[in-house]
Formats: structure tokens, sequence, C-alpha cells
């Protein structure tokens, strides 16, 4: 029987998939675009990731045995369904190594920094391979409780924040102009291009698909408000220019943080709640890989592949995440093109030749369920 | 095949537990800064860093009973280098502990130092991921040296003395509150230049042994503030001189101010200030930006050298005048230093502007240096008289009350 994940349990990997990026890198680019106004892109980008799920769930709902490269298959044959198994491939590669950049330069900058990055590669490639092994399910479950540590992780810097907060800081709204706002929200965009990406290859494992688009959009408008804290709290409490300065602005506001006089540096606690999060976008990307690569292969089950998938999205994080300048680089520049490109086009595509190809996706949905 | 399965495990657990203790320090390894001072080196283009160490077996005792038999609380070292950086380093090699600054309380920065540029005190203390980003910041006119080494008021550790300074100052408003975060985020404006707290000596305590000497040894104390351009310091507040400028930058819970009594202008009369509020709105118009302040205070009379009773209208009203007088003159005096002597905006007024006329700011950004000097403040200060504290009736003499009778 194949394994299934209740909408519960989407909702919990939706969020886990956008957090950790988004409040730890993210963030800080968005401040050197547009200063103060990240707040509004934030926000911005959640209301356009609301759209490309909508575009995703409605695409994927035609044929909801498969997931996007099977659809891909069943309508434009099997070459072409193995090249959109590529480019799903392509895109987690990209998206490990944003995640590695988020992973590595959290705990090793801010809290080991005499340990060799080498380490917490391998130490993601073997949580990584050991829960995919175990399926979805356990990731899930994992993503369940993941939810409850950004929520605590939310609080705690709220309470350690919020006697600097200075609301006049949010102001001037648009300084930047608002089309540069608009623009500079596809940085978040390509983190919101990993939840959709992850839907469109675990859709098919959510139980009831009648509440696909609820459960979905529940779980996109609770990242987005657990997420726009930070940026609004980044701007009151450390002030734009300050967020910028930095590769990783949420530990500034994470060791800035103090709970009255006696409880002050808990990011160690803060960082717990984090790893949550990022062990679920690693575990969701390894995952995500090896089932492109089963596909491109050919193979019925994804496990065969896990070990030399991991190698590879090992081998490409280690290499740009060496140098600072790298990672970013490519994270502010070539991913946002690439990642968007693929997480719009694709599923765009699809929802466009899914609703061409209406009648041919009806046969074959009738086909399988007879 | 369990059993391979059991040991896949058991490595699984060991290399991912072990894994954290990879950069590992021990705590009986470190040496645990709690002040930092930084002052010129004796040679030309140097600087001289100050570490003040905790010795935690004596400093967990009472003042006197050291429990670690050294009798020194702190183990205080300098050392000079180009650099901080450099000066840092050499400190490990008279330190039998790594040295540790995730727990400093504070930097105190010399103000021969600071007036050649804090740009590099800046950037080092804020790429360190050890040091918190509370730390307060402060100058001295005093060797940083010498400041961060004086035993101070109650505590075991002068460091953390000093910090403890800071904890009432939203009561005494003797020095205004700066951390290294809000440092660097002035450091950073495009408006608001820096501002960091000023600390100095005192000749203010008695010695138990010998009281008839009076106050012989040196405290520090809370001392105004320093004012900077970019990073270089330009000039110094008195901390009388602070409330017209603090009241631009932090929420004060309360303050003092001495009056003259309202029938007796030659006797002081002391009133502390609560529910204090302060807004300014910049007004554009014309191309000149001009800002409306205001200033809102209760009255709590605290002391009154003379018969003042608060069911007279009269006395009220011009106890009211009075005061609101003393603030105008007090808060008109320091703007006016701030704009003319110093051209600095550590009032954060551009900011202001910037928030209510942000496409008009664009035009000023460049020039706003030029431009801040020039700016208008209307001044508007209100002060209610609350109370009288716990007295009803005005604290006369009994007997000189029957001599009038």
């Amino acid at each position: 029987m194949k394994v299934q994940i209740t909408n519960g349990m989407f909702m919990a990997l939706i969020i886990n998939m956008l957090y950790a990026k988004s409040i730890g890198l993210t963030q800080g680019i968005m401040a050197r675009e547009v200063g103060g106004d990240i707040w509004i892109s934030t926000i911005f980008s959640s209301i356009q990731g609301i759209v490309i799920m909508a575009i995703v769930i409605f695409a994927i709902k035609r044929l909801p045995n498969g997931d996007m490269i099977d659809q891909y298959g069943q309508i434009l044959g099997k070459w072409i369904g193995k090249g959109v198994a590529a480019l799903v491939f392509l895109f987690f590669l990209g998206a490990y190594g944003t995640i590695m950049a988020t992973f590595v330069y959290h705990l090793k900058d801010y809290f080991l920094p005499e340990a060799h990055t080498i380490l917490f590669i391998v130490a993601a490639f073997l949580i990584g391979s050991y829960a995919i092994h175990f399926g979805i399910e356990v990731i899930a479950r994992m993503a369940l409780i993941g939810v409850f540590s950004v929520m605590a992780l939310n609080i705690l810097l709220l309470a350690g924040s919020i006697s600097e907060f200075d609301i006049k800081e949010l102001q001037p709204t648009f300084d930047s102009g608002f089309f540069s706002t608009l623009w500079a929200s596809r940085h978040h965009d390509a983190d919101w291009a990993m939840a959709t990406m992850m839907a469109c290859m675990i859709l098919p494992l959510v139980r009831d698909s009648a509440t696909w688009i609820r459960s979905s959009t529940s779980g996109l408008i609770f990242s987005g408000v657990i997420i726009v804290m930070w940026p609004i709290l980044e701007v009151g409490v450390l002030s734009p220019e300050v967020a910028a300065q930095y590769i990783v602005s949420c530990m500034q506001m994470a060791r800035s943080a103090e709970i009255g006089l006696f409880l002050h540096r808990y990011e160690m606690i803060m960082i717990a709640f984090f790893a949550l999060s990022i062990l679920t976008q690693i575990m969701m990307t390894f995952l995500c890989s090896s089932i492109a690569v089963q596909k491109i292969i050919g193979l019925k089950d994804y496990r065969p592949v896990i070990i030399p998938v991991g190698l590879v999205l090992s081998a490409f994080s280690y290499w740009m995440i060496g140098s600072h300048h790298r990672a970013m680089g490519i994270i502010e520049k070539e991913w946002v093109l690439v990642s968007l490109s693929i997480a719009i086009g694709l599923p765009g595509m699809l929802f466009v030749l899914g609703a061409i190809f209406k009648k041919k996706l009806k046969k074959k949905e009738e086909a399988k369920t007879v | 095949m369990m059993k391979k399965i059991i040991l896949f495990h058991a490595l699984l657990s060991v290399v991912l537990l072990l894994g954290a203790c990879s950069g590992k320090r021990e705590i009986s390894d470190l040496a645990l800064v709690m002040a930092v001072g930084l002052d010129k080196g004796e040679k030309e283009g140097t600087v001289k860093v100050t570490a003040q160490v905790a010795r935690p077996a004596d400093a967990r005792g009472q003042t006197g009973a050291p429990s670690g038999q050294s009798g020194e609380p702190v183990w205080t070292v300098e050392t000079e280098g180009s650099s901080i950086f450099e000066a840092i380093r050499q400190m490990s090699s008279m330190s039998s502990r790594r040295v540790f600054w995730a727990h400093n309380f504070i930097i105190v920065i010399n103000e021969e130092v600071a007036k050649e540029g804090i740009g590099d005190v800046i950037d080092f203390f804020t790429r360190n991921p050890e040091l918190r980003m509370r730390t307060w910041v402060t100058v001295t006119p005093e060797k940083a040296n010498e400041v961060i080494s004086t035993v101070t008021s109650l505590e075991v550790i002068p460091g953390e003395a000093l910090a403890k300074l800071f904890r009432y100052t939203t009561i005494s408003n003797q020095a205004p509150r700066t951390v290294i975060m809000d440092l660097l985020s002035a450091y950073l404006s495009e408006s608001t230049e820096p501002l960091l707290a000023r600390v100095a000596f005192e000749t203010s305590k008695i010695d138990n042994k010998a009281p008839d000497k009076g106050a012989q040894t040196k405290q520090v104390v809370l001392a105004g503030a320093g004012i900077f351009k970019g990073d270089k310091l330009v000039g110094t507040l008195k901390p009388e001189e602070l409330r017209g400028l603090v009241l631009f930058r932090e929420k004060l819970d309360s303050g003092v101010a001495v009056v003259s009594c309202p029938d007796d202008p030659n006797t002081p009369l002391s009133v502390e200030l609560t529910n204090q509020s302060f807004n300014v709105k910049p007004k554009y118009k014309d191309g000149d930006i001009s800002y409306d302040a205001s200033f809102k205070a209760h009255i709590r009379v605290v002391e009154a050298g003379c018969s003042l009773d608060l069911s007279n209208k009269k006395h009220v009203k011009k106890l009211e005048d009075n005061v609101e007088k003393e603030l105008t003159s007090q808060i008109k005096t320091t703007v006016d230093k701030i704009q003319k002597d110093y051209g600095a905006d550590v009032l954060e007024l551009g900011k202001v502007f910037q928030n209510e006329y942000p496409y008009e700011w664009k035009h000023y950004a460049n020039s706003w240096d030029e431009v801040f000097p020039t700016v208008k403040i209307n001044l508007k200060v209100s002060a209610k008289v609350e109370s009288g504290s716990l007295l009803y009736k005005p604290t006369t003499s009994g007997k000189k009350e029957k001599k009038e009778e």
C-alpha cells in the first residue's frame, strides 16, 4: 500500500520547507536591495506563493495519483517526462546548496567556528539519507514537531526583542519604490519555490485531495505570518542597514535578544528550535531529488539511489558553501533565475497542458481507477 | 543482519553525537572577559587593548572573602598591536586560558582613540560572533585601562559594576544607554550620527577606616555623552545637558528638575517628572524643514525648601510655569549646542524627516550635514502638577505658625 500523509502533515512540511532559509539568508539579501521595505516584499512574496501553489494544486489534481513528472510523462511522453525529472533534480540540487548555506552559516559561523565544513555536510548527508530511507511519513511527523518548534522560536525572539522594537522604523513604506519592493520579493519567491516544487512531487501522497487547496493555503498563510514577523522585527529592532550588513541577519536578532536582566544569550536554545525546520528542508530535498533520479532511471523505488544522489548533493553544496561570497552570489543571482524559471515554468506549463489535454488525462485517470 | 543494523545505528548515533565535540571549549579552559578597554599604544599608530578577565573562584565570594585564595576577583592584562585583533591575539601568549568574549559587559574607548576614529572598533566587535550585540559601549577622557580596572560600587568585578551603572539610567539621565547594536546602526545610517555614553572618574568613595578624611577614592561615574561625526568623536555633553538629547532618542521613565519656589525665587524646589512623553513631528513647506516638538510630563514635588501649598492654584500655576521654563531652556540649550557646535545629527531628526517625507528626503540625503544645523525646532513644553508625593499639607514649622497667629 502506498504510504500517505495527512493534510496536516502536508501543511507542516510546507511551513518547515519555507521557514529556515526565509528568515536566515533571504531577509538580509532583500534588505540590501530595498532596506526597510523587506517586510512588504515578504508579504508580496507570500501572496505570489499562494497563487503558484494554487496553480500547482489545480494542475496535479487533474491526475491526483501522479506527481508532476508522471503527468508530463502521461501528456507529452516518456522522454519529456525524464527531461522534466532532470529539471526537477537540477532544482533540488540548487535548493540543497542554498539550504546547506543556511545550515552551515548558522551553525559554523556563530556556534562552531573551528569545526570543519565537511562535518556539517556529512551530518546532513547521514541524517538526510537515514530519514528518507524510512520514507515521507517519518519526515512529515517530524515536520509536525517542527511547526511547534518554529512557533517556540518566534515566541522566544518576540519576547526578547519587543522591548527594543520601534514601530517608527517601519516607516517610510515603499521608500525604495513600489516596483523595486515588488521586484525584491523574487528572493523570497525562490524560498516559496522550494515548497511549491515539493508539493509538485508529494501531493499524490497527501491523503485527501478534496482539501488540498484548503490545507496548502492554510499552510502558506501560516508560514507567511510566522516569517513576516522576522523582517518586521529586524527593521524595527536592528534597522534595515544592520540587517543588510550581515549574511545571516536573523542571527543578529537572536544574539541581541534578552528577556529581562538575567535571560540573555539564549540563541543556543533558539537554534535548537530552528534545527528541525532546516533538517526537514534537508530531508525533503534528499527525498525529492531521489524521486527525480529514480524517475530518470526508471526504477520502481527511490531507495537504491539515495546514496549516490546524496553524494552529488553533498559535493555540490560543499563546493558552493566553501566560499561565503560564492554562495551568496549564487543565492542572490543565479539561484533566483534558475529556481523561479523551473518552479513557475514547469507547473505553469503543466496547468496549461492539462487544460489542453484534459480529455486524455481523464481517460488515463479512469483507466487507472478501473 | 540484525547485528549489522544495530552496528549501523550505533555508529550513526556516535558520529552525529560526537560531531558536536568538534571545536568544543571546556569552561575551565576559558578566560571570561568582563570588560575591554581601548587606549592609544605607546608606539605611534598602535592600539592598547586591556582585557579584564574574571577569576571565577575568587569572584564568587563576597568582597574580602575570596575562596580562590588569590584575593583578586579579576585578572587584568594589556597588550599592544597595530590592530585590535593583533593586540588581542598577543593576549593568548600570556593567558593560560583561551580568551573568551561572549560574557563581556562593556567596551570602554579612550577619547583620544575615539577622536581618531572608531570604525575599526565597530567593525571588529560586530564581526565577532562571540560578542553580544547588547554590550555597552562608552568613551572616557581617562585611560580606559584604569577605568575598567577600578573597583566601583558594590560589585566584585569592575566590568559588571560598570555595566550595572546603566541599569538605572532611565531614571538618572546621566548618560545615554548605548550598546554596540545602536552604535553600528547609527554608524551605518544615512543621517543619524553615533552617540556614546561617557564615563569618568569622580572622587566619591569614603574609606570606612578613615571617614574623617572624606571622599578619597576614585569611582567610575556616568558622565554625559560623546558625540560622533562618522566614526570620529567631535564633542561631549555634560550630564546636565543630556535631557535635551536623550528625549529625542530614548524613552525615559522619569527625570528630575530643580526650580525655584513659586513665592521665593531664592529657595530651590525639586520635582520629579513622571509620565513623560515626547513627540517630534517634521514639517516641510516651501523647501524649509522644521520640527514641532512637544514634551509633556507630570510633576511630582519631591523636595520643597519653602512652604508650597498645592491647593493654592496660584502656586501650582507658578510652579508649572517655572518647570516648563526650566525644561524649555535645558532642551533648547542642548539642541542649539548639538546643531551649532557639533553639527552632528545625534537627535535622529534626519530619520524622522525621512520617515514622514521619504521622497523629499532624497533631495537632502547627501546634504543633510549642511541642512541639519539650520533646521528650526519649535518646542512646546507642558508640565502639570500631579501630586506632592505623600504630603497633603506643606511642611512648615508649627512654632512659626503659632507665632504668626
